[in-house]
């Protein structure tokens, strides 16, 4: 009997071990590839390869900054539209409708089939929907009435950084409030119910003490959302413009690492096809920088936290 | 208390379903209606009103109509297809602009060849062309001949063939509404020279001297100064490949500035200019801007007519007639573009262009000058009797039975000379040495 017990634990722990090691591998291999099919881009163009702004395929000139940039600003539009809300979605379904169950299931249903909508459906609805909308309701306001801001300055088109920043706030959203959402609802009531006692507001309560002790798991939810927007290319490809582009104005049209890849694989061969696979490496690295980023910050924050969610 | 809240919850996904629901049956009712809102500029089209020139070219139709055919010594007509062929699977890969022509193709092919499936991935043509080169396709398919480096890049020993399968135009589409507030309608004039300083962000505004110059004066007085905005398609394609391959040759300072032509050109910077992918996505965005001006597909056009807000323009040809796009006047270019000959198959393609075939071409006075060929590639060389067969049974019967059933898509018939031409090349395939087709 104990013979059989331990042969079993065996088993499972190099089944598990395996599986472990097969996403190690696979991600070895992964930036194997990249680098494999890469190898002539990075002989030929060296670093001025990432810090080059011009893209002339038909001319052997190539230059990643715009599409980093783009992929960068794109993000960051997301994330400060995306975030609050996805924040706000989450404290009003786990605090505020704490009695009721039913009503916040069914709206984190709701939520969490955006997650559902493939990304084509986004473009398509971004090109018929939402560009005439932000265009002219939106966009136009804002340019005629801030314009001196460099922000707000050109003319707006639709499909542009700000577009794009929209569709893939909405994108983020369900990502980053699903998990915000559970981590908020494992905070423990005594750490609620020793607010109250104190006579704090629900307000001080979520505020002062919910926040602060899940704040680590809704980096978590932070980071994926982000992970997200970097890698994001149908629905961006169909709004953002395409044209490689670095300018403060949010009304211009840009383009991200992965457009640039979805536009231009298909057609690409001997050189071009390996400065495309590049972009992809380039890709592959920011997703990785960022990531460590904040989980680098997620470690600072946590080491002084008083528990974890 | 509570049961209000799932009340409240239940009303509201009842209410997305019924939605939906009608939401469905209404629009698939009225089925002829855009299924999504159009977006803005109504598309509130006076047609007749807004003087429409097409200055139809007169003189010598009789000219272009007879160049001399067969470049190549082909005396017999279309070679007869071996009667019996085994089972096979034929895989092709390539072009997008081919694409909707092959789905219609695969099925009439079918009911002809019972035993002969054909499945085509429409890739891309530089995809096309690398899937071509590993061999894992029993043809490829691209919108522009393979350049010298893509046969040198080939599995040494082996020869690529270069049939041309069908033919595009591209024409330059706009969406303007003129300074009495009706909207342009198809027509405006337009010149390679003028088209390629537009592109190139030198002419930045509708009311320009240059442009205006090639109107008549009751358009010419009526453009409006609003700001152009370009747009070009974002992903590689043949259709950008043709129409910057007509700039190319009509403007020195495109082509110092853009260089060689190819399907995925670098655009010059425009003060205002977007790219989309896809001729929908350049439909989409002309259409959603006043002033907006793009390259597109003629099937494209053809096949939306009436769907969309967009017109397109006439294009000046050799002989200084400005021609609006059609079958026939595609399919003159076509013709007079390889009346000037063409390679064998199995030689190289690289420098064949309609667009530089036709381009001081004075004679053949009615051709729209933007036009292009799409090119299948299969080896000289089959490795097995019964794919190679099939290949070769499968190309036979697009180029002699199949040009017609593109025409309601908008894609133009290959001329008899091209059609000669590429029957001479089919019979240059071999398996062991000797020709499949006798």
């Amino acid at each position: 009997m104990q013979f059989k017990v331990l042969r079993g634990d065996t088993i499972l722990k190099i089944l598990l071990a395996t599986a472990a090691l097969f996403i190690i591998g696979l991600v070895v291999a992964l930036a194997a590839e990249l680098f494999l099919g890469s190898a002539s881009s990075i002989h030929s163009f060296g670093p001025s390869f990432l810090i080059g702004t011009q893209w002339r395929s038909s001319q052997n000139v190539f230059g990643a900054l715009p599409f980093i940039y783009g992929t960068l600003l794109t993000s960051a539009i997301a994330i400060v539209i995306g975030f609050p809300i996805s924040l706000g979605v989450a404290i009003f379904i786990s605090e505020k409708l704490k009695g009721h169950q039913t009503f916040g299931y069914g709206l984190g249903i709701i939520v969490d089939l955006l997650a559902a909508v493939p990304s084509v459906i986004y473009g398509l609805w971004g090109v018929f929907i939402l560009i005439p909308l932000l265009r002219d309701y939106v966009e136009t306001p804002l340019h005629n009435s801030l314009g001196f801001i460099p922000l707000f300055s050109g003319n707006p088109f639709g499909y542009d950084f700000f577009t794009s920043g929209v569709l893939l706030a909405i994108m983020v959203i369900p990502t980053m409030s699903a998990v915000t959402r559970d981590v908020l609802s494992v905070v423990p009531n005594s750490q609620r119910e020793a607010m109250y006692s104190l006579g704090a507001t629900d307000w001080e309560v979520t505020q002062k003490s919910v926040l602060p002790y899940a704040r680590s798991g809704i980096f978590g939810g932070f980071i994926l959302g982000l992970g997200r927007a970097f890698g994001e290319t149908m629905a961006v490809t169909m709004v953002i413009g395409n044209i490689p582009n670095i300018t403060t104005n949010l009304f211009s049209a840009g383009a991200t690492l992965s457009s640039l890849i979805a536009n231009n694989f298909g057609e690409s061969t001997g050189i071009y096809q390996s400065a495309i696979i590049e972009i992809g490496l380039i890709l592959f690295f920011v997703a990785l920088l960022v990531n460590g980023l904040a989980r680098f910050m997620l470690w600072r924050m946590t080491s002084g936290a008083r528990g974890r969610a | 208390m509570k049961s209000t809240y799932v009340i409240i919850a239940a009303i509201v996904v009842i209410a997305i379903i019924i939605g939906g629901v009608f939401g469905y049956i209404a629009l698939s009712n009225s089925s002829n209606t855009s299924p999504t809102p159009a977006p803005t500029t109504a598309p509130t089209v006076a047609p007749g009103s807004t003087a429409t020139p097409t200055p139809t070219p007169t003189s010598h139709p009789s000219t272009s109509a007879s160049p001399s055919p067969t470049p190549t010594p082909t005396a017999t007509p279309a070679p007869t297809p071996i009667p019996t062929l085994a089972p096979a699977v034929l895989n092709g890969a390539g072009g997008t602009l081919i694409a909707p022509l092959m789905s219609v193709w695969q099925p009439a092919y079918q009911q002809a060849m019972s035993q002969i499936t054909v499945n085509y991935n429409p890739v891309g043509s530089g995809a096309g062309i690398t899937q071509f080169t590993q061999q894992v396709v029993d043809f490829g398919e691209s919108d522009a001949p393979m350049t010298a480096a893509q046969y040198n890049g080939l599995p040494s020993g082996t020869t690529a063939i270069t049939i041309p399968i069908s033919a595009s135009a591209v024409v330059p589409a706009y969406n303007l509404k003129l300074a009495n507030g009706t909207v342009m309608t198809n027509g405006l004039n337009f010149t390679g020279a003028v088209l390629a300083n537009i592109f190139l962000g030198s002419i930045t505004t509708w009311n320009d001297p240059a442009i205006q110059a090639l109107q008549s004066p009751s358009v010419a007085a009526q453009l409006p100064s609003t700001t152009i905005t370009t747009v070009h398609r974002s992903d590689g394609s043949g259709t950008m490949f043709a129409f910057v391959n007509f700039l190319y040759r009509s403007s020195s300072t495109w082509a110092t500035q853009v260089g060689v032509p190819s399907t995925s050109p670098s655009w010059p910077t425009a003060p205002a200019q977007i790219a989309a992918p896809k001729n929908a996505g350049v439909a989409g965005a002309i259409s959603s801007k006043d002033g907006a001006i793009g390259p597109l597909e003629i099937a494209y056009i053809l096949e939306n007519t009436g769907q969309t807000s967009l017109y397109y323009g006439t294009v000046a040809n050799a002989a200084g007639n400005y021609i609006l796009a059609n079958v026939s006047n595609i399919g003159a270019a076509l013709q007079a573009g390889a009346s000037s000959g063409l390679p064998a198959g199995n030689a190289s393609w690289t420098t064949v262009s309609m667009i530089d075939n036709t381009y001081t071409n004075t004679t053949a006075t009615t051709m729209y000058p933007i036009v292009t060929l799409t090119y299948a590639l299969v080896y000289q060389a089959q490795t097995n009797y019964v794919q190679g067969a099939a290949l070769v049974n499968f190309m036979s019967w697009i180029v002699n039975s199949g040009q017609n059933l593109g025409t309601g898509l908008g894609y133009v018939p290959l001329p008899a000379n091209i059609v000669a031409v590429d029957n001479a090349s089919l019979k240059l395939v071999t398996y062991n040495g000797t020709p499949i087709l006798h």
